[in-house]
């Protein structure tokens, strides 16, 4: 017998865990690289205006992330925003994993209730970020 | 201030808010959103960006211990987040057609009558158990977790499914419109209206705002307002003090969580009726 909440508590709770390992690891990596330049981060400037945290890259689209992710060595930046797009994805996970859950103890209902949330999810999430 | 230290207060901020959304079934967003524009000097797309990612890690966290734990009900969520995600796109695609103020006056009046409702109800542990609704009996809208506080499993059943139903699509409109989210009502629909116990309802609300909040993620993400040196201390901080929280709630009763859920309610009553009458901006 298949435990529908165990599976998705697993899936929410590795995929958030995941995530924020990978935007520890580049937020580190981003801290010492400022260091090493001499030029601090500066955080609190950063993050009171909109237009000064634009003097670090910020990813808007899945394309762009994944050439930054090719690069050698990869941009930090691009490893804390993998990261967040893994988090933003984590519900979307947990949804296929309780499909495939219903699927398989043959509760068609929910099956069907899956696949409508996750069509809206995927369409949502695609329609800004795809290009 | 030093990024280190910068870093860590922020980070002891989203935990904080992490613990808190666990118990109450809020993402977060009500108390991090004015905590880092007010304390922390950050501008306002960037704070409404970190909610989004306080919404999603609160879920991971939260839903999590909750699922294993038995009071978060996934078949309950999953039904309910078709109402919440159809009104949330029907809401998005009003915009600039149906003015906001009318729907923020019926949900501040909503919410107001949610108040009186909760008050006359602070000292009732498990509610009564009602005559079953035919649609939650299709559905599978019942359940049983144990009670560390009552020492004893605790059983229920949804009722009056339609209105739960009726006031889960108000919310996502409302979010759609508005761009906020609707914790809070996630919690009001299934207490008030469903009348589950109020911990089943936080708790089931935890694992429906990820996935309310996963759907319009990609917006704040495509406009660039989820900032990457913010976002990690806020998701790190969320998710450990939901995850926390978790084991918290366990030790509370449904009555605490009540108290505790009422003044918050009051709050989104009165904002939501000044902002619909034109008095807030």
């Amino acid at each position: 017998m298949i435990n529908v909440e165990r599976a998705v508590s697993r899936v929410l709770l590795i995929g958030g865990s995941l995530a924020v390992v990978l935007m520890l690891v580049g937020l580190m990596t981003l801290q010492i690289r400022a260091a090493r330049t001499a030029h601090p981060l500066d955080v609190a400037h950063v993050v009171e205006n909109r237009e000064a945290g634009r003097s670090i890259d910020v990813f808007v689209s899945l394309p762009q992330l994944a050439r930054a992710l090719g690069r050698r060595p990869p941009d930090p930046v691009a490893i804390i925003t993998a990261g967040i797009v893994l988090l933003l994805a984590t519900p979307g996970a947990a949804l296929v994993v309780a499909l495939v859950a219903f699927v398989r103890v043959r509760d068609r209902a929910y099956a069907v209730i899956c696949t409508a949330l996750l069509a809206a999810l995927v369409g949502g999430f695609l329609l800004n970020v795809g290009g | 201030m030093s990024d280190v230290v910068f870093l860590v207060m922020l980070l002891g901020a989203a935990a904080g808010a992490g613990v808190l959304g666990a118990i109450l079934g809020l993402g977060g967003g009500i108390l991090l959103v004015p905590i880092l524009t007010l304390f922390f000097g950050v501008s306002l797309p960037y704070a409404m960006g970190a909610s989004i990612v306080s919404v999603i890690a609160t879920s991971c966290g939260a839903a999590a211990g909750h699922l294993t734990s038995g009071l978060a009900n996934i078949r309950l969520g999953l039904f309910l987040a078709l109402f919440t995600v159809t009104g949330a796109i029907t809401g998005a695609s009003l915009v600039g057609i149906m003015p906001p103020r009318v729907l923020q006056v019926l949900f501040g009046l909503a919410l107001g009558y949610s108040a009186f409702t909760t008050i006359r109800q602070l000292h009732v542990e498990v509610a009564e158990s009602l005559a079953t609704d035919s649609l939650a009996q299709r559905f599978g809208l019942h359940g049983a977790y144990h009670d560390h506080v009552l020492g004893r499993d605790v059983t229920y059943h949804a009722v009056r499914v339609h209105a739960g139903a009726a006031v889960m699509f108000g919310a996502g409109v409302l979010s759609g419109l508005l761009g906020i989210g609707s914790g809070a009502f996630k919690v009001l629909a299934m207490d008030t209206f469903m009348r589950l116990p109020m911990k089943v309802s936080t708790a089931t609300s935890n694992f429906m705002i990820g996935l309310t909040a996963a759907a319009s993620a990609g917006v704040y993400f495509g406009r660039g307002d989820i900032h990457p040196v913010i976002a990690t201390p806020v998701a790190l901080g969320v998710l450990v003090g939901s995850y926390g929280g978790t084991r918290l709630i366990a030790r509370l009763r449904n009555t605490t969580v009540r108290k505790l859920f009422l003044p918050i309610v009051i709050y989104l009553a009165i904002s939501m009726l000044l902002r619909g009458l034109g008095v807030l901006r």
